[in-house]
């Protein structure tokens, strides 16, 4: 066993992000079942191998009636008896924690290979009644009781904040849109890859894209959606013995060369005031993005290839572009203005088709980003591929903008 | 049936080599008329929408509207009929895409009409579920063959992904690869190219397995016949609950079609049981005229109609046998469990499963003996079932139950014709597994429930 290594990310595997599993008449288990048994024929890993597992999930007590989310790996597998298993929170950043305890363990040289899943099932329940526990990642009592969809609303006022300091048009989110969802057409995974849309539609402003929260319309929006995403990390060791048995080296293999990790406070209201005499809106994600960047030796986002970050909203992402520095903050518009952010473009985003196009199964899009990084950076991503990129910069966040974390992968 | 364009340079090359800036529907009042318009204004900038008169071809184009629900459909369309507005359409038109009713001598008459109009450059495609695509251009110019192909969407197309590709005798290669990636890459379709064989690959391995459900109906009743042939086995909709979704008419026209211009293995299973016959000169047509195997009273309560009588009873009267097995593969499935939900199916005890495992191995038989013959692999047949009716391929069934040997094993106890692939794999125990397309869950093929 080593002690203490770099984290290394040997592949993974997700479900389709376009199936609802409750039309399937299936529990949660299955779910959890074909992500990790997808992610070990993917990967040519025999369960045996796996030597501690982690859950990312947000809310299945409420959505599923079922906790003790880690103690399901004993029924994916019979080798995976008696694993040490656990499951962890942060709202839609819970994915991303898992991912970090998982990495913490490899650093500290407790174990070399390790399974993390992030998973949610969300179509078991009404849109409304999904909207309201979505709101329990806010300070519910104060932010989202008894208010229909409170999510939209809160990223709709970080929308109205960036037009107070800045100035915003909506035409700028309609393109945001427009994009994810062209990227999504690329991803076979995605869950709108299928669906209609284009910017005219995105700026329609008629019953087919309805206003859910302020400027926030449906357009705008991340879409509820089922899934699991399972990526599997190593030790230094563990990575070279895999790679090697494969007839590569240790070089060909990606790793988590930074990461960033930052907690703001829970109400909107009290991170706006925070910020009020700051550079950025949201000044601890920044920190979150930088200091990922800094532990990967990278100075500024021209050193990183393309980015997969938290779409919930086109506000979110519109947010994200300032603060990964690729504009002057408050001029994200000129990247999208310029077509920056095109897969093709000078700092491509969401190739994927981010959390907007591909979907948000709220604990597994820490997970889903990561491997998406992990296809950018091997190559692997298909039709959705930024040329030649090495490194990959990934960007989750918990509530509005209370929690985020980022990565850094690369070779 | 050549195979697909596969390179990311041929599909870039492919793509620009062709500009689709207008395309012309013909018949676009029709279910499958508006539908595919709407799916082309994804990727088109200008679609119009033509039709018997003007009225008829604006009704298509606000049915394209709600389907997909969007108003930016009507900002890329025009509307015009065939009187008035065909010349100038078919004129100017890259693509002129015809959906009439399934009529030879109709669509062929459009056609008179197309070539007076068509550029040489125009590609013409049609979206015939089963007429002969050779017979439909025959005796047309040499350039006209050149760029006529089937392009077969499923309905409704802005959800349905499986897309058949046929291409005629004389149809040039390029321009059928070009289609081909054009429909992948801008319109998100799957698509499988099939011979100009009768109802292609899709409708002729489904109907025949709707149309044995049907037969078996007459003896077991409706209900039974879904249960047994349910979603426990692979699918999302019930089969006679599917003819009464498509319509008995239709149901009627693709397996007469293929009844009478094939002579396979399995014949008799594509003869309309005389019932059907009998009941649709009364009316009855599924869910279109209210009635057919099922139909909801007011109260929201399902009747079940009785085949050898004609009269309906409500489905709530109806007694089954024990049938505790689906319910025993159901609860595998709910949990992901799905090979050993199938090995439940395939050990189960009784007339009732031994009946269902018979039209399963029928599916099975069926599909792997059309090879060849409606498509050149088992692949092009597993994903129009997969991704057009949504159905388990049948691939993916032989996957789960263990591979070929079990396969085999299960289609000869069911007294079912062993295809010779499914025999020689047994034999040498390759390929291991048929179905590979990492980016098709096969899991979701296995309803519980």
């Amino acid at each position: 066993m080593a002690a203490g290594s770099d984290v290394y990310v040997l592949g993974g595997y997700q479900t389709d992000f376009a199936r609802n599993w409750t039309k399937e008449n299936k529990h949660f288990s299955a779910l959890m079942r074909e992500g990790v048994l997808g992610a070990l024929a993917e990967c040519d890993i025999a369960p045996e191998e796996i030597e501690s597992a982690h859950v990312g999930n947000f809310a299945a007590e409420l959505y599923c009636m079922q906790g003790h989310l880690g103690a399901f790996f004993t029924e994916v597998h019979p080798a995976f008896s008696g694993l040490p298993t656990g499951r962890h929170e942060a709202a839609c950043a819970s994915g991303s924690i898992a991912i970090l305890a998982a990495s913490a363990e490899i650093e500290a040289g407790r174990y070399d290979l390790q399974a993390v899943v992030g998973i949610e099932q969300m179509k078991t329940v009404s849109a409304a009644e999904g909207g309201a526990y979505l709101g329990t990642a806010a300070w519910y009592a104060q932010e989202a009781e008894g208010i229909e969809f409170p999510f939209p609303k809160l990223f709709g006022r970080l929308g109205d904040e960036y037009d107070r300091r800045y100035g915003l048009k909506d035409e700028y989110l309609a393109e945001i849109s427009r994009l994810n969802y062209d990227n999504a057409k690329l991803n076979p995974n995605a869950q709108t890859r299928t669906w209609y849309m284009n910017k005219e539609h995105a700026l329609c402003r008629t019953d087919d894209n309805p206003a859910v929260g302020g400027r926030i319309r449906i357009a705008d929006c991340s879409q509820v959606t089922d899934g699991a995403v399972c990526v599997f990390l190593a030790s230094a060791d563990y990575a070279r013995k895999w790679a090697e048995a494969r007839g590569r080296s240790l070089a060909d293999i990606p790793r988590i060369k930074g990461w960033g990790h930052n907690t703001a406070r829970l109400r909107f209201d009290d991170k706006v005031a925070e910020s009020a005499t700051a550079e950025y809106v949201l000044p601890h994600v920044r920190s979150t993005i930088t200091s990922a960047m800094k532990r990967a030796g990278i100075a500024g986002v021209d050193g990183i290839d393309g980015i997969e970050t938290h779409d919930c909203f086109t506000t979110s992402e519109y947010m994200a572009i300032d603060h990964f520095g690729i504009t002057a903050p408050g001029e994200s518009w000129k990247a999208v203005e310029e077509g920056w952010l095109e897969i093709d473009g000078k700092h491509p985003i969401n190739p994927s088709g981010g959390l907007i196009g591909a979907g948000h199964p709220v604990g597994a899009t820490g997970t889903r980003q990561l491997l998406d990084a992990w296809k950018q950076v091997t190559g692997t991503a298909g039709e959705y591929q930024i040329e030649g990129a090495k490194t990959v910069q990934t960007l989750n966040i918990g509530g509005s903008g209370t929690t985020s974390v980022s990565f850094v992968v690369g070779r | 049936m050549p195979s697909t364009p596969q390179s990311a340079s041929e599909v870039r090359r492919l793509l620009a080599s062709r500009k689709i800036e207008k395309v012309v529907v013909l018949g676009a009042n029709g279910t499958m008329g508006y539908g595919s318009a709407a799916l082309f204004t994804q990727a088109v900038p200008e679609v119009t929408f033509l039709a018997r008169t003007k009225i008829k071809a604006e009704e298509g184009l606000g049915a394209a509207v709600k389907q997909v629900r969007s108003p930016t459909v009507a900002s890329r369309s025009r509307v015009g009929s065939y009187d008035d507005d065909l010349e100038a359409a078919v004129v100017g038109a890259d693509l002129i895409f015809e959906a009439l009713t399934e009529d030879l001598a109709v669509k062929k008459d459009m056609f008179d009409k197309v070539e007076k109009f068509r550029r040489d450059d125009s590609i013409v495609a049609t979206v015939t579920s089963g007429l002969s695509i050779n017979a439909l251009c025959e005796g047309r110019s040499d350039s006209f063959r050149q760029h006529f192909l089937g392009l077969h969407f499923f309905n409704p197309p802005n959800v349905i992904v499986g897309t058949e590709l046929i291409a005629g005798e004389d149809t040039d290669p390029e321009i059928v690869d070009f289609v081909e990636v054009f429909s992948r890459i801008r319109l998100g379709r799957e698509m499988i190219r099939t011979a100009d064989t009768p109802a292609f690959a899709g409708n002729r391995v489904g109907f025949k397995v709707l149309n044995q459900a049907a037969q078996l109906a007459e003896q077991l009743g409706p209900v039974l016949v879904d249960r047994l042939i349910g979603p426990y086995t692979g699918r999302a909709m019930t089969p006679l609950a599917t003819i009464d979704l498509v319509g008995w008419d239709i149901h009627r026209a693709i397996v007469d079609n293929v009844f009478e211009n094939t002579e396979d293995e399995a014949h008799l299973a594509n003869r309309l049981p005389g019932y059907m016959d009998r009941l649709m000169e009364r009316g009855v047509m599924g869910n279109k005229t209210g009635r057919g195997f099922f139909y909801r009273d007011d109260d929201k309560r399902q009747h079940v109609l009785d085949p050898a009588s004609g009269e309906y009873q409500p489905v709530s009267e109806v007694v089954l046998p024990d049938l505790s097995y689906i319910d025993e593969v159901s609860r595998l499935y709910n949990e992901g469990r799905y090979k050993e939900g199938m090995q439940v199916f395939l050990k189960a005890d009784g007339h009732e499963a031994a009946i269902a495992r018979r039209a399963i191995a029928g599916y099975i038989s069926y599909a792997f003996h059309r090879v060849g013959e409606v498509t050149e692999t088992i692949d092009g047949i597993d994903r129009i079932m997969g991704l057009g009716f949504n159905w388990a391929p049948p691939s993916v069934l032989v996957d789960t139950m263990g591979g070929a040997e079990a396969a085999v094993q299960m289609i000869d106890k069911a007294g079912v014709p062993v295809p010779p692939i499914l025999a020689d794999a047994a034999k040498t125990g390759e390929p291991q597994r048929f179905f590979d397309h990492p980016h098709i869950n096969v899991g979701r093929f296995f309803v519980a429930g």
